[in-house]
C-alpha cells in the first residue's frame, strides 16, 4: 500500500515536473522567438513619393548612428538651456507640417527601437520665403540654406558632456512628452533597455564623437549652409589632426545643391568643389557616408532609388517675376563671359571647361578648401569600400584648383563662391573689394534683386542670423577674393551686369 | 545478437558520421586557411603593374590578414611618424590604388598583405608642388622610412589594444565578417599575428637600439637585415645604413668582368641579389621552391632589361655636351670605364666606413650555406672582407639623390663641393624636385615637414670622400651637371 501510495506520489511528482519543464520551455521559446522578432527586425521607413523619400528616407545610416526616436524627442527639452532657441528649429531643422521629425531625417526600426538619424536632405533640402510674410517653400535638393551643421553637433556633445544625460532624466523627460501626447509611458522592455544600456552606450558614441571631431573648435564658425567635409574624413581615419600642417585644417565650404547628376555623370564632370572625383556613385557613397551610413550598414537599395532620382531631377524653375528682355540682354553677355566654363544654359551643360578644375592661381579665390584635400587623404580613401568589389574608392584625385560648375538653379546657390562669400550673384559680378565685408546667413527670405537671400536681416522674431566675416585674417578660409577681373565679368557695365542676373534667373 | 549488431550498427553510423565531420572540418580549414587564389588580372596585365603589386610568395611566411593590416593605423595611430595612415611612412602610393606600390594582396586562404621589391624599389617624383607626384618602377624610394615600418607593426603588436575585441569592433565599422571569419579572426588570427609580430621584435633589436642613428627616409640597413634575419646572428655594434639603390637595367652589371653587386660589392651578381632580397622579404624559405625560382627570373628578365628614366625637365643640349667633355677628363675614369662596377678600396674613395663593418667574409659564408639549405642555388654573397665601394653606373643618376652610398649628399651640386662645403644637416624625403642643383629639395618647411633630419656628424651618415671634381670652376660644374641630366 504504502509502496504503490509513494510510487504514485513520486509519479506525481514527476509528471508535474515534467509540466513544470514542458511550461517553462514554451515560455522561454515562446520569450525567445518574441525577443529575436523584437530585436532582429531591420525595418526602414519608406516612402512611395521619391521627393518625400529624399526627405524622410533612410539610407541606413540609423545602423551605426541611430539615435532611440524617444531620445531624439527628449533631447531639445531636456536640455533645453543649450539650445539657440526652441527646439531642434533653432538649429535651423525645417519640420513640414503634420511631420515629426525633420527634413533629413529618417527612421527605422533596427534592433528592437525606433533609430532615427540622418540622410541626404538634411545637407540637402532648404527653404524660400518670398517675403517675410510668406509661407516658406521647401525645394529638395538644394543647399540646406538654414540648417546649422555645427550647431547641431555642438548641441549634441553639449548633451553628452551634461549631467542630465542619464537614464532617469531622459526616461522622466520621455514620459514627460508620452502623457502630453496621450502615450502611456514606454513599454517596460524599452525602458530596461535604455535604461541599461542604450542610454549609456548612446553617451559614449556622442563623446566619441566629440573627441574625434575636437578639432572642429579651432575653425572659424561655420554658420548655416556650410560644413567642412574632408577634415572630418581625417578624423574618421583617426589621423592626429593636431599634427596636420594648419593650412590644411579649415576646408569650410557651402552645401551645393545635388539635382541634374545624370548630365554631371554623363559629361564625366569633375565632382566636388575642388573637382577631386569624376565617379558620381563613388561621390555619392562618400556623401553618405558623411550622414552616417559605414560600408557594412548601408542601405545599398535606398542609396540607389534615391542616386537615380537625383540623376533626373531638374533644378527648380525661378518662382518669381522674371523680366525677359532684360534678361534676354543678358544672354549674350553670358554667352561671352561665362559659358565656356558653366555651360550653354541652366539645362544644356556643355562648354569647353564645363566641370574642369581651373588652377588655382587662375580662379583665385580662397585656398583652404583645395589644400585642406591632399594627396594623403586620397590615397587612404582607396581603402574605403574594400572588401565590397567595384563600391572601393578608386576615382578620388588630388586637384590643384576649383571646379567649374554648371549654374541650374543658381538662383537656389546661393551664397555663392565655394565657401559661400559672396551672398549674391550680383555681388559676385563686383570685383572682391567692393563685395561685402560682412552679411548674414541663415535667412531664407529672397532678393529677387540682387538673386540670392537677404543679407542685412540679423534677427527675426528672436532668432539670430549668422553673420558671416570675409576677413581672412580673422576668419581664414571666409576669403571672399577670386572669381575676378575682366574674363569673370566684374569689369561689366552696371546694366550689363544686371541683365546677366537677370538672365541667370532663367538657369 | 540483434541487440549486438544494432550496438555494432550505431557504432558503425558514429564512425561515419565523424569520417565525414573530419573531412568536411579538412576541407573547410583547407578553404579558410591555405587555399591559394590567383591575384586579380589587373596585377599581372603589364610588367609594371607585376612589379608593383605583384606577389612574389611573401603572404606565405610575412603576410598580414588583410583586416588586422587595414585596421592598425586607425587603432594606434600615435606609434606612425605622423598622421596619414600608412602614407605618413612615405610608401609610394598610387591614386586609385587600394595598396600602396610593392604592398600585395593575395587570398591564401583569408587575404593576406606582405610586400614585394617594389616598395623600396620604386621611385617618387614632382616637378612642382602643385602636382601629383610621378612613380618610377625600379627606382630608389628615397621617401620611405622603412625603419618605422619595421617598428610601427611591433609597437602595435606590443601594444595590449592588439586584441581581438579592438581590432574586430575597428574592423566591424568597414567591414561584415561572416560569423566564422569572425571566430577565425579572434581565435586564430589576431593572437598567431601578435606572436608572429612580437617574435620579429628580438630580429629588430637593432632598429630599437638608442645609440643608433635613424635611418631617416629612404635608408635602410641592408646587411644588418641579412644577419640578423637571414643567419641570426647575435646583436653586434655595428651599422650601416645605406641609399635604396635604384635596381634598372641590372644587365649592366657583368660578373664575367669582375662586376660585383651592392654598395659593397657584396654580391656576384644580379641574381643572387635578387635571391637574397626577395628571401628577405618571404622571411622563411620559400614555400615552394619553384614558384620562387620562377619569380627570380622574371624579375632578373625584368630588372636587366628597364631602362634608368629620362630627365623630366628641359636639358641644355650644348651646356650638356661641353659637360661631356668635363665628365670624360674627370669622371670617367671610374664612372665609365672598366672601373665601373667593381670596387674601389675604401682609402681610396674616403666615403663613410660604417657600411663596411656591418658585413664580413664570416656573414656571407654563413649566409651562403643557410640560402643552399633551401635548396637554391646561386653564385651568392662574396666570401671575402668588404674593403671598399662599387663605382657606380650613372644612369639615372638625377633620380638617385641624395648621394653617396648612404646618401648624405643632397644634390649633385653638394657633390661637387669640398666636403666642407656640404650640407650638413637637410631633409630626406620630400618629393619635390630641385632641378637646379639636381637631387631633391632638402630644406624649407615643406621638406621639414615631410622629411626626416639628416645629419652628417651621426654614426655611418658621414659625408666626407669622393672630393672629385670639387675643384672645377663653376662653369665646368655646371655643365659637368647639364650633362648628367642626360644620362
Amino acid at each position: 500500500m504504502t509502496d504503490t501510495n509513494a510510487t504514485s506520489s513520486f509519479q506525481r511528482i514527476l509528471s508535474r515536473i515534467g509540466l513544470i519543464t514542458v511550461v517553462i520551455l514554451v515560455v522561454v521559446l515562446a520569450g525567445g522567438a518574441y525577443l529575436l522578432g523584437r530585436f532582429s527586425v531591420d525595418t526602414p521607413v519608406a516612402y512611395q513619393d521619391n521627393a518625400e523619400h529624399f526627405k524622410y528616407g533612410s539610407l541606413g545610416s540609423e545602423h551605426e548612428f541611430g539615435v532611440p526616436y524617444w531620445i531624439w524627442r527628449a533631447l531639445p527639452e531636456l536640455f533645453a538651456d543649450k539650445l539657440p532657441g526652441k527646439g531642434w528649429e533653432s538649429l535651423g531643422f525645417v519640420f513640414e507640417r503634420g511631420k515629426d521629425l525633420p527634413i533629413g531625417m529618417s527612421k527605422r526600426r533596427y534592433r528592437g527601437f525606433d533609430l532615427v538619424w540622418l540622410n541626404c536632405a538634411f545637407c540637402h533640402a532648404g527653404t524660400v520665403r518670398e517675403t517675410p510674410q510668406s509661407e516658406r517653400q521647401v525645394y529638395a535638393a538644394m543647399p540646406a540654406n538654414t540648417f546649422d551643421f555645427r550647431a547641431f553637433m555642438r548641441f549634441l556633445f553639449a548633451t553628452g558632456e551634461d549631467r542630465r544625460f542619464t537614464p532617469q532624466d531622459i526616461l522622466r523627460q520621455i514620459k514627460t512628452i508620452r502623457a502630453r501626447e496621450k502615450l502611456g509611458d514606454l513599454p517596460l522592455l524599452d525602458r530596461l533597455v535604455l535604461r541599461f544600456y542604450g542610454i549609456y552606450l548612446m553617451r559614449e558614441r556622442i563623446l566619441t564623437l566629440r573627441d574625434r571631431l575636437s578639432f572642429i573648435k579651432e575653425e572659424p564658425e561655420w554658420g548655416p549652409g556650410r560644413v567642412d567635409t574632408f577634415n572630418p574624413l581625417k578624423a574618421y581615419f583617426n589621423f592626429p589632426i593636431d599634427q596636420l600642417p594648419k593650412e590644411e585644417r579649415i576646408g569650410t565650404t557651402d552645401f551645393p545643391s545635388i539635382w541634374n547628376q545624370g548630365q554631371r555623370e554623363e559629361r564625366k564632370m569633375e565632382l566636388h568643389w575642388d573637382g577631386n572625383n569624376v565617379s558620381l556613385e563613388e561621390r555619392n557613397r562618400s556623401a553618405a557616408m558623411g550622414a552616417g551610413i559605414t560600408p557594412p550598414t548601408a542601405d545599398r537599395p535606398a542609396m540607389k532609388r534615391v542616386a537615380n532620382w537625383l540623376r533626373q531631377l531638374p533644378s527648380p524653375a525661378y518662382p518669381f517675376k522674371i523680366d525677359k528682355e532684360l534678361a534676354a540682354r543678358g544672354a549674350p553677355v553670358y554667352q561671352k563671359y561665362c559659358a565656356d566654363c558653366h555651360g550653354a544654359d541652366g539645362k544644356n551643360f556643355s562648354g569647353k571647361d564645363v566641370g574642369k578644375v581651373t588652377p588655382i592661381d587662375e580662379i583665385g579665390t580662397d585656398r583652404h578648401r583645395l589644400d585642406s584635400y591632399t594627396y594623403t587623404v586620397a590615397v587612404n580613401q582607396n581603402a574605403i569600400f574594400a572588401g565590397y568589389g567595384d563600391e572601393r574608392f578608386s576615382h578620388f584625385r588630388k586637384t590643384f584648383g576649383y571646379a567649374n560648375s554648371p549654374l541650374d538653379g543658381a538662383w537656389l546657390r546661393a551664397p555663392y563662391l565655394h565657401n559661400g562669400s559672396v551672398p549674391t550673384l550680383r555681388d559676385l559680378l563686383e570685383p572682391s573689394s567692393k563685395r561685402p565685408k560682412t552679411f548674414y546667413r541663415g535667412y531664407d527670405v529672397y532678393d529677387q534683386k540682387k538673386l540670392g537671400f537677404v543679407a542685412d536681416v540679423a534677427e527675426e522674431k528672436g532668432k539670430k542670423f549668422f553673420l558671416y566675416d570675409t576677413d581672412e585674417k580673422t576668419q581664414p578660409g571666409n576669403s571672399n577674393r577670386g572669381h575676378e577681373g575682366y574674363r569673370f565679368g566684374t569689369e561689366l557695365s552696371a546694366a550689363e551686369k544686371e541683365a546677366v542676373v537677370e538672365y541667370l534667373k532663367t538657369f | 545478437m540483434a541487440e549486438i549488431r544494432k550496438k555494432r550498427k550505431g557504432w558503425k553510423i558514429c564512425l561515419a558520421v565523424i569520417v565525414l565531420l573530419a573531412i568536411a572540418g579538412g576541407i573547410l580549414a583547407w578553404q579558410k586557411f591555405f587555399r591559394e587564389e590567383p591575384q586579380p588580372d589587373w596585377v599581372t596585365s603589364t610588367p609594371d603593374m607585376r612589379f608593383k603589386y605583384g606577389s612574389i610568395g611573401a603572404e606565405y611566411d610575412a603576410g598580414i590578414p588583410y583586416w588586422i593590416f587595414y585596421v592598425l593605423p586607425r587603432l594606434f595611430p600615435e606609434k606612425l611618424p605622423g598622421p596619414g595612415g600608412y602614407a605618413s611612412l612615405g610608401v609610394a602610393w598610387e591614386q586609385g590604388q587600394e595598396l600602396p606600390i610593392g604592398f600585395t594582396k593575395k587570398v591564401i586562404g583569408f587575404p593576406r598583405v606582405a610586400n614585394n621589391c617594389a616598395s623600396c624599389h620604386t621611385a617618387s617624383y614632382r616637378k612642382s608642388p602643385n602636382e601629383n607626384p610621378t612613380f618610377v618602377p625600379t627606382g630608389p624610394n628615397h621617401t620611405l622610412n622603412l625603419e618605422a615600418f619595421f617598428r610601427f607593426v611591433v609597437d602595435c603588436a606590443k601594444d595590449p589594444r592588439f586584441n581581438a575585441d579592438e581590432i574586430l569592433s575597428e574592423v566591424a565599422l568597414v567591414y561584415k565578417l561572416s560569423f566564422l571569419d569572425k571566430l577565425i579572426y579572434r581565435f586564430i588570427l589576431i593572437p598567431i599575428t601578435k606572436k608572429r609580430l612580437l617574435e620579429r621584435e628580438q630580429q629588430f633589436a637593432w632598429v630599437y637600439h638608442k645609440d643608433f642613428p635613424e635611418w631617416g627616409r629612404g635608408r635602410d640597413d641592408a646587411m644588418n637585415l641579412t644577419k640578423y634575419f637571414l643567419i641570426k646572428a647575435p646583436m653586434d655594434d655595428t651599422l650601416g645604413p645605406t641609399d635604396m639603390p635604384s635596381i634598372w637595367n641590372l644587365k649592366k652589371y657583368k660578373p664575367e668582368k669582375g662586376m660585383l653587386m651592392n654598395l659593397a660589392g657584396d654580391s656576384h651578381d644580379a641574381r643572387s641579389v635578387i635571391i637574397d632580397s626577395a628571401l628577405g622579404l618571404l622571411g622563411a624559405g620559400p614555400h615552394n621552391k619553384q614558384d620562387f625560382l620562377d619569380q627570380v627570373a622574371w624579375l632578373e628578365n625584368y630588372l636587366g632589361n628597364i631602362q634608368a628614366p629620362k630627365y623630366p625637365f628641359p636639358i641644355e643640349q650644348a651646356k650638356a655636351a661641353a659637360g661631356k667633355v668635363v665628365f670624360d677628363q674627370n669622371c670617367a675614369r671610374c664612372h665609365a670605364s672598366e672601373r665601373t662596377g667593381t670596387r674601389v678600396p675604401v682609402e681610396e674613395v674616403g666615403t663613410d666606413r660604417e657600411r663596411l663593418r656591418s658585413w664580413s667574409k664570416q656573414a656571407a659564408i654563413e649566409s651562403n650555406k643557410i640560402v643552399r639549405s633551401f635548396g637554391i642555388e646561386r653564385k651568392g654573397l662574396v666570401e671575402n672582407e668588404p674593403s671598399g665601394y662599387i663605382a657606380a653606373f650613372l644612369d639615372g643618376i638625377w633620380l638617385r639623390a641624395p648621394y653617396l652610398h648612404n646618401g648624405s649628399v643632397p644634390t649633385l651640386r653638394d657633390l661637387l663641393k669640398p666636403v666642407a662645403q656640404r650640407p650638413e644637416v637637410f631633409y630626406r624625403g620630400y618629393d619635390v624636385y630641385d632641378s637646379k642643383d639636381v637631387g631633391f629639395i632638402t630644406a624649407g618647411a615643406e621638406a621639414e615637414r615631410v622629411g626626416t633630419k639628416y645629419n652628417v656628424h651621426e654614426r655611418a651618415s658621414g659625408n666626407q670622400g669622393h672630393e672629385y671634381g670639387t675643384q672645377l670652376p663653376a662653369a665646368e660644374k655646371d655643365a659637368l651637371i647639364e650633362y648628367l641630366k642626360t644620362l
